[in-house]
């Protein structure tokens, strides 16, 4: 047990992370790389700029998408921040990294981040709960869509347990072995999933834009007999 | 289609783990990364990359020399490959050499330091003129590319084709130069090369088995390339080839067998020693080759021709790894087996070279095109219609897109791999010092020694005259951790009677195992100069009630559970006698690491003779407090020069 714990913290977590950041790099790579060739072969060249920037920073931080669906928006923006503030601001997280690379950054308090461990449980459940119930979600849903959710939980609720060994009904060990495992695992999936929108979300509204413009005013065609002249489609 | 995909995510992935590794080799230096050392400076990336990679790449002046100089024109199919070939081995053996240089940068020095009487030297500037009239020689066939329709280049091209023959001249002359002068670096150590392959004519051996070689290398890459690229290969001709090679070859057998007969060195081989067994096996595979080549019916059958190749080039190659690795003679603790970094270095330079022939092949013609094909072969990779790649789980992609994503998938997954297998010390770029300890020799001794320390009848002699024994039997440790020949005498028992009998065991024995009365010193301080981890979590796990006992130590839930911040072994451990004790200090901050064995001799012995001297100056002389009294062999002033080893180490 000992010797996979150690394995799981040392070459295991150096593969999954070194797999993680390459692997985002390669998408960006690839995407930037298609872009281009796109771009290229475009038949129309001229692309509102300014709608896909601002398109991409309403994606990016989709305030103004409350509107639509706010219990779901909301729910979902609460998830994303507690999954990210959690695991990089987390004190304990903070050490090992000092520990291993020399960099400190300042951190959330222990009180926090088990509110925050415990709101990204409930509402990655939540949402997953909302993908299965609504009809239309649950039609466009793959395997991946239902498994990541769970997947994203086990090392939020096994870091709860490991902060708070007396309420852990199973072996310390045991538990930390299955936070790491499950980590590396997220990490390695990353960029084979749709995970990789952490990386690729930012170009993703130029991505789909510059798919209308392949043909000549194919695009603005679409748009106008959807109604949506003149907006990024 | 999927043996291209398969050979080339393979190649791929070596790519990748190479890229981490150049990485971790030019940012932390060779100590760090390679196996190499004092006694072994020139290790796998001379004998493959250079010594073996240069013989690989002959075959481009002999395909050369055959089409251009003799006027063989039959073989002409050939010399496009073998001069791409030959080509890319020079500029791997470059690459490779880059690897090897303490200072990468200064690769060029020998352009202007010209050190006339170094054999060195003359390999250096013959490599680079070789590359590049090697680059020469192959541009035409890249400027008959479309990309290069422009007058200007069309211009070069006529004008490097009138160069062919000078050109080829050369290349001849240069390869001719080095290809023996890598022999003749071994002619300064002819007492480290084993006289099995020693010979003053080495320079002679190399020249002649790396023409051999030279055949061999065409014969398998043009086998490899009809199998790869579905050409049908011209067996006739490669079987004129295969009989050149085994003559030549035959010519090298001989010539280094009558070499060591005329000088009276073939006896070596009926020594039986390791090295002898190395020696007719490395000559059997060149000699099974020859006979095998004999055969016309082998000659001409791609699996024949296949094994009789490789045997060759084993024979040959190996040839090179004996005489500058394997049976190189290097003192007795001093071994060298390259270390992984080494290893998947030269992997990835090969398959980086191997994608750059397939990628030229692919691209350019290197290939006569009125060769016939069996089947229609795989058509430019953008022609290519969409295709569903299972690896990448996309559909309906371009050819062109899926290569790009399959291929980077799999140079990113060797390159993640290669971060794992980086061990702290690469990462770290320290030296890994480790140096386990050796118990104690114990001599029970009267008169006669009895054990092969050749030094232990002086140093039982001196011994004895220092304590005026009055028995005759006397039983003594020899304390010599690293066995390193510096050993302290060290009588147990005298000491025992002299601090007080039983009783006084816990002065010097501190922290014992549980349950155990006579611990050796170097159950816990397991290495000479670093720090050992002798802390068992699970076993304080398990005693302690599991999860309901974290708190005992790790006293904040919160924090992160290392060795600092939790409470020290003497915070529970207080049962243990304290006044007796020699060793008393840093009993706070104890966290389960026990210092380095020299580290904790040098403690508890010095400690207590310090004592002595200061509390008794009337019976002990200052000396008793000095290194030469216990470390007798060296002389007092040798010690003090050892200076002290630090005792932090990384755990």
């Amino acid at each position: 047990m000992e010797s996979l714990l150690h394995f799981a913290r040392g070459p295991g977590f150096l593969f999954a992370f070194a797999f993680m950041v390459l692997g985002l790099l390669r998408h960006l790579f690839l995407m930037i790389w298609q872009i281009a060739r796109t771009y290229i072969r475009a038949g129309d060249k001229s692309l509102p700029y300014s709608a896909i920037a601002i398109s991409s920073l309403e994606w990016m931080f989709p305030i103004r998408k409350l509107r639509d669906q706010p219990v779901f928006s909301l729910t979902s923006i609460i998830f994303h921040l507690a999954v990210i503030i959690v695991p990089v601001f987390l004190l304990g997280h903070i050490e090992l990294w000092q520990r291993g690379i020399g960099l400190a950054w300042p951190g959330i308090s222990n009180s926090l981040a088990d509110v925050l461990t415990v709101v990204a449980i409930v509402t990655g459940l939540a949402l997953l709960l909302q993908r299965i119930t609504a009809r239309a979600t649950r039609s466009l849903s793959r395997f991946q869509d239902y498994a990541l959710p769970l997947l994203i939980t086990i090392p939020f609720a096994t870091g709860y347990l490991m902060m708070h060994p007396a309420i852990n009904p199973f072996p310390y060990t045991l538990t930390f072995l299955t936070h790491l495992v499950s980590a590396n695992l997220l990490f390695i999936l990353v960029p084979l999933t749709k995970l990789s929108h952490m990386a690729l979300l930012p170009g993703s509204q130029l991505v789909s834009e510059l798919g209308w413009h392949w043909p000549r005013d194919a695009g603005s065609r679409v748009a106008a007999s959807l109604g949506k002249e003149g907006a990024p489609v | 289609m999927t043996r291209e995909k398969v050979l080339k995510s393979v190649l791929w992935f070596f790519t990748g783990i190479l890229a981490t590794v150049t990485v971790a080799r030019f940012l932390k230096g060779l100590g760090a990364t390679t196996a190499l050392n004092d006694a072994t400076p020139w290790g796998l990336w001379i004998a493959f990359d250079v010594m073996s990679g240069v013989a690989l790449a002959a075959g481009g002046f002999m395909v050369a020399a055959t089409v251009y100089i003799f006027g063989r024109k039959e073989y002409t199919p050939f010399a496009r490959p073998a001069i791409l070939t030959a080509f890319l081995g020079y500029a791997a053996v470059s690459v490779g050499l880059l690897y090897d240089l303490g200072i990468p940068l200064h690769v060029w020095h020998p352009i202007i330091y010209q050190q006339y009487h170094s054999v060195l030297f003359e390999v250096g500037i013959c490599v680079m003129l070789y590359l590049t009239v090697l680059f020469l020689e192959f541009c035409p066939v890249i400027l008959e590319h479309s990309c290069f329709r422009h007058p200007l280049f069309r211009k070069v091209h006529e004008l490097l084709k009138s160069f062919a023959i000078p050109l080829v001249v050369a290349g001849i002359v240069l390869s001719t130069l080095h290809q023996s002068s890598l022999g003749s670096l071994f002619l300064i150590t002819p007492y480290r090369v084993y006289p099995l392959w020693y010979s003053p004519i080495i320079w002679i051996l190399f020249l002649i088995s790396a023409a051999g070689l030279g055949l061999t290398v065409v014969i398998t890459e043009s086998l490899f390339s009809s199998w790869f690229f579905r050409h049908k290969s011209n067996l006739r001709l490669l079987s004129h080839l295969a009989r050149a090679a085994s003559v030549i070859l035959f010519f090298y057998l001989a010539l280094r067998l009558a070499d060591l007969a005329a000088r009276g060195q073939l006896g070596w081989v009926l020594t039986g020693s390791w090295q002898a067994l190395v020696f007719v096996l490395e000559l059997s595979l060149v000699a099974l080759a020859v006979i095998l080549f004999q055969s016309s019916r082998i000659r001409t059958s791609s699996v024949g021709l296949s094994i009789g190749a490789l045997l060759s080039i084993a024979g040959v190659i190996g040839y090179r790894f004996n005489v500058s690795i394997v049976t190189f003679s290097r003192p007795e603790n001093m071994s060298y087996f390259p270390s992984w970094i080494e290893i998947v270095v030269t992997l990835g330079i090969m398959a980086g070279a191997l994608l750059v022939f397939i990628f030229f092949v692919e691209h350019l013609a290197v290939f006569p095109s009125e060769s016939e094909v069996d089947e229609p072969a795989f058509a430019h990779p953008s022609a290519s219609l969409a295709v569903n790649d299972p690896l990448t789980m996309r559909l309906l992609l371009p050819e062109s897109i899926a290569a790009v994503r399959r291929y980077s998938l799999a140079a990113l997954i060797g390159a993640a791999l290669a971060v794992s297998l980086l061990s702290e010390n690469v990462r770290s770029g320290a030296f890994d010092l480790k140096e386990p300890v050796s118990p104690p020799l114990q001599v029970t001794g009267s008169s006669e020694p009895s054990t092969g320390v050749s030094s232990i009848t002086r140093l039982l002699a001196v011994f004895r005259e220092r304590q005026r024994y009055e028995s005759d039997s006397v039983r003594l440790f020899l304390i010599d951790g690293n066995r390193n020949g510096r050993l302290v005498v060290f009588d147990h028992d005298a000491h025992a009677v002299r601090l007080g009998g039983q009783a006084a065991c816990a002065t010097c024995h501190h922290e014992n195992l549980p349950f155990r009365e006579n611990t050796s010193c170097r159950e816990c301080h397991r290495d000479m100069y670093s720090q050992t981890d002798i802390f068992r979590h699970p076993d304080h796990v398990q005693k302690l009630n599991g999860n309901q006992g974290c708190v005992r130590c790790h006293t904040e839930p919160g924090m992160i559970k290392t060795r600092d911040t939790s409470l020290s072994c003497g915070t529970c451990h207080t049962r243990r006698p304290e006044a007796s004790r020699i060793i008393q200090s840093n009993e706070e901050g104890l966290k389960g690491l026990a210092p380095g064995y020299m580290d904790a001799m040098h403690n508890l012995c010095t400690r207590c003779h310090r004592m002595m001297v200061e509390e008794s100056p009337a019976d002990y002389e200052r000396a008793f407090a000095e290194c030469a009294h216990c470390h007798e062999e060296q002389g007092s002033s040798y010690v003090h020069d050892l200076g002290p080893y630090s005792a932090e180490g990384k755990l």
